[in-house]
């Protein structure tokens, strides 16, 4: 069987954020470390993991973005994918998940995909719409935040657990071909391995071209990014360790909390 | 009235849930600025539904939407958008809503915004807010091509309770079934927590905390309060730290308790949905920029190695003090 996993390289958490105002963007320091979007960490892990039960699968790894990117693709390579392709974009802006899930459903036409799986959402744009709006785009059902799931080759099937609001779940049978996105909790990821990572060194990651109008359709766009809004008073505490753990108790205690 | 407002009624078994009131509130809001018509559409599987107030209903009924699927709610999405034309779409941004709400602004060729926050009327247009980059940043977007299909966080909308007439009740009998899914069915697993609903002191742990065992530190300051319970972010559950029982979250449990002390948690939107109706919060993190601060009426910028073991002889001296 074929497996895509679709990727996003995002900036780590802790890495410091200017807002642009010209740009009506955010950027980031340039000492900014990148590192693979964490949920889509999953579901490569998830993928090898089909791998493991089903050899002979074929994993592929696609991407959206700068030169930067391979790195992110090229770690998934080390964890055990097979192939890794790269869509160049080469701003650092706002680009529409309508238009990348476009580019994805375009890359995949032709390369029959059976199974296709991405992270419920990216850890800085929380958007989680390229995963389902590629399966919308392909004509095959997709499931988001998955907790569990199986291949049943047999019945060209795929059973999937979805996490529900309040830790309830929900189970069903999606027809191959189909997406999921998969939800953090579904596994741990694996580092690489040694054999994989010198791998990963010989093979090359193939560059793919689009048509650059789907670049031009006109969907939402961010005009303004701000420094995020402030709903409590937060008195930020002063001086030492020990001060501030004296200042806390005071605080606490003056409100009758302990 | 040209401009069209569809919202989409979250409902379990034919039943509209309240959160449905607060997408009326947004649609209101957007419908008093464009001066919109508003409908709200039910699918389901129910013969009878009451009118609601504020808008009209369009109750799209078939045996093949009895149950959730994102291919029948999408379905039954399209169908209502053939035959209202809506400029503008509103889906709740819940389990069932991020799932399809995305499928369906694809398959209209439309712009999608997911999470709003919030709605800024101004310069003759509405900005769509959400939050973004760890709850660090918030985005201000504008509208595209339409259909817009926007999904609202629950909580960030006041439920509407406008003295309104009940709107017309239409129906539509559908031959939805869904195709691609199957054997659909659901657990509703024991997830109570007895200990930390009823909570008035909460000590939250998050990813900050690095290793499991710092987890001792934080049951050793739950220590210091009556009537407390610890708890996590999604990242300290998905790590194994704690069950997912004690989860704060969007898809988690929602607290309230008297203070929260979130300690090594970034603060995104997704864990706010679950503690900002605490009455005092306390934030513990390393990261000066940790959006969480912003959420927090007391903010400490320290490594909780350090900190907690100094909180928690403060609280001892205290004891013996008194004794």
């Amino acid at each position: 069987m074929k497996i895509l996993v679709c990727i996003k390289q995002v900036p780590d958490q802790e890495s410091r954020i200017t807002v642009d105002p010209e740009k009506a963007w955010a950027g980031y320091a340039e000492n900014a470390s990148y590192w693979i979007n964490r949920y889509d960490e999953h579901a490569v892990e998830a993928a090898l993991q089909i791998r493991e039960k089903l050899p002979g699968t074929m994993i592929d790894i696609v991407s959206i973005g700068p030169a930067r990117v391979k790195a992110a693709i090229r770690r998934c390579m080390e964890m055990g994918a097979d192939q890794g392709f790269h869509l160049r974009y080469e701003h650092e802006d706002y680009l529409s998940p309508s238009i990348k899930s476009r580019l994805i459903a375009e890359f995949c036409r032709d390369r029959d995909y059976d199974l296709i799986l991405t992270g419920v959402m990216s850890e800085d744009m929380m958007s989680g719409q390229t995963g389902p709006m590629t399966a919308a785009r392909l004509g095959i059902p997709s499931a988001a935040s998955v907790m569990k799931l199986e291949v049943d080759l047999e019945k060209q099937c795929l059973y999937v657990e979805r996490e529900l609001d309040a830790g309830h779940r929900c189970f069903m049978e999606l027809k191959l071909p189909a997406l999921a996105a998969v939800q953090s909790g579904i596994n741990r990821p694996r580092y690489p391995s040694l054999s994989n990572v010198m791998r990963a060194k010989s093979t090359e990651i193939e560059e793919i071209s689009y048509d650059d109008s789907l670049l031009d359709a006109k969907y939402e766009t961010v005009e303004k990014v701000l420094e995020a809004g402030s709903d409590r008073a937060g008195l930020t505490l002063q001086g030492s360790t020990a001060e501030k753990a004296a200042a806390l108790w005071q605080l606490l205690h003056e409100r009758s909390l302990i | 009235m040209d401009h069209s407002i569809m919202i989409i009624c979250e409902q379990s078994e034919g039943r509209i849930l309240p959160v449905t009131y607060e997408l009326l509130a947004c649609a209101a809001r957007i419908g008093g600025f464009y001066n919109s018509s508003i409908t709200a559409v039910l699918p389901g599987n129910t013969p009878d539904t009451d009118a609601i107030s504020g808008a009209d209903l369009l109750v799209i009924n078939s045996p093949g939407l009895a149950e959730y699927t994102a291919e029948g709610w999408e379905k039954a999405a399209l169908l209502a958008a053939g035959e209202l034309k809506p400029n503008i779409i509103i889906i709740a941004h819940t389990s069932t809503g991020y799932d399809y709400a995305p499928r369906v602004a694809a398959l209209l060729d439309g712009s999608c915004i997911t999470s709003v926050s919030g709605i800024e009327l101004s310069d003759g247009s509405i900005r769509y807010r959400r939050s973004g980059f760890h709850g660090k940043l918030d985005m201000l977007y504008k509208e595209g091509k339409q259909p817009l299909v926007i999904t609202v966080l629950p909580g960030a909308f006041p439920a509407y309770d406008q003295q309104a007439a009940p709107g017309m009740v239409r129906y539509m009998n559908a031959d939805i079934q869904p195709v691609h899914t199957s054997n659909v069915h659901f657990s509703i697993s024991d997830q109570s927590n007895t200990e930390l609903e009823h909570a008035e002191v909460v000590i939250a742990a998050g990813k900050g905390i690095g290793k499991a065992e710092n987890l001792e530190l934080i049951r050793e300051m739950a220590a210091c309060f009556n009537r407390s319970a610890i708890a996590g972010s999604r990242v300290a559950c998905d790590n194994g730290w704690l069950e997912y029982n004690a989860q704060v979250g969007l898809t988690g449990k929602k607290v309230s308790p008297q203070l929260y002390v979130a300690c090594g948690i970034s603060g995104s939107m997704q864990h706010i949905a679950g503690m900002k109706d605490s009455k005092t919060v306390v934030s513990i993190n390393r990261d000066p920029d940790a959006a969480i601060f912003k959420n927090s009426d007391i903010c400490i910028i320290e490594d909780l190695e350090k900190f907690i073991p100094a909180f928690i002889r403060e609280a001892e001296k205290h004891h013996e003090g008194r004794v």
